[in-house]
């Protein structure tokens, strides 16, 4: 009996363990990237291979498939990008693009980062059925205002993403993925509040936070293409 | 007589059709993102372990496309794939693969 205890004590010890550096490892190409000066002009170049799937406008499609790249924090685009290279975010499809014979090293990183944070967002992203918005709003001040902002502005500081302007469908899978721990690299936190979220509460609060609007500044203009890649 | 007119309207529509079907492929390799992993007229994947599509059979082509869209084969690199054909119909599939066996 003791051996199964201690041999059970080592296994939740060691998922911890993993559980906090599988969320957001220190050192590395990351850091290196994030201490650099970003060339937008580079990162332009390095952003064409991601046209293909996020389109030129980085605004990703609204059916879920490929989420809303634009205007993101430039922390999380560099935490997702390592953890797809880590094989840390499940991503069979991205894996590839991620590489660094793909995409170059931390410079190539640092540089799309910027340039992907500097595109303009989409001004009609995709929404839910706007069904159960009461709830969805009760839940998203319960439990999401801390991390991901009263508006879904995130925090670029802590690697938080912005929510606001982001694919209904696109978001509501990744909920389903980071509640059942298909998405590895989410915030343990995180993890741990919604398991208790019925079906219904996440179509709810998934809905609310994709109609949480970026500021009008960030917005481009309805059917804006992107000039640079002509 | 009548058959013969027949035949030769039906043979022009049948040609139609494929050369509508290589058109809208060579548009649908692109929308539904195929070319992002097998490269321009799908000569070049991305990875080694990719395959090369051009001149590839139709037949084997949309063979594949379902198999992966449905989960039937799910080895080798289907993993990077299945992720997209929710957005790839069989009239696609005919379509792309049609435009991808025609070039060289």
């Amino acid at each position: 009996m003791k051996i199964v205890l201690r041999t059970l004590t080592v296994a939740i010890s060691l998922a911890l363990v993993n559980s906090v550096v599988a969320w957001n490892e220190t050192g590395g190409e990351k850091d290196e990237a994030m201490h650099l000066k970003p060339n937008k002009e580079h990162g332009k170049d390095v952003y064409e291979v991601c046209t293909a799937c996020h389109l030129p406008e980085g605004w990703g499609s609204e059916d879920g498939t490929f989420p809303q790249l634009a205007g993101q924090h430039v922390t999380v685009t560099l935490k997702q990008l390592a953890d797809i290279r880590a094989k840390n975010r499940d991503n069979p499809t991205m894996y590839p693009f991620a590489l660094p014979s793909e995409i170059g090293g931390a410079q190539a990183l640092a540089d799309v980062a910027a340039y992907i944070e500097a595109l303009p967002m989409n001004p009609s992203n995709g929404l839910g059925e706007g069904t159960d918005l009461a709830l969805g709003e009760k839940l998203y001040k319960e439990n999401c205002v801390k991390c991901h902002g009263e508006n879904g502005e995130g925090n670029s500081e802590k690697f938080y993403p912005k929510v606001q302007g982001q694919h209904y469908k696109y978001m509501l899978r990744q909920f389903e993925w980071i509640k059942t721990g298909k998405r590895h690299n989410s915030n343990p936190e995180m993890v741990k509040q919604i398991q208790s979220f019925s079906n219904q509460d996440i179509k709810a609060v998934v809905d609310y936070a994709s109609r949480l609007k970026p500021p009008k500044e960030k917005l481009a203009a309805p059917g804006w293409k992107n000039p640079d890649y002509k | 007589m009548k058959p013969i007119i027949t035949s030769i309207f039906l043979g022009i529509a049948l040609v139609g059709q494929t050369a509508i079907a290589e058109e809208n492929g060579a548009g649908l390799y692109k929308s539904k993102t195929c070319v992002a992993c097998h490269g321009a007229e799908g000569k070049k994947g991305l990875l080694p372990t990719y395959p090369k599509l051009n001149g590839q059979s139709k037949e084997y082509l949309v063979a594949q496309m379902k198999d992966i869209k449905s989960g039937a084969r799910s080895n080798g690199q289907t993993a990077a794939m299945k992720g997209i054909m929710h957005l790839v119909s069989e009239d696609d599939m005919t379509s792309i693969a049609t435009w991808l066996s025609s070039l060289q």
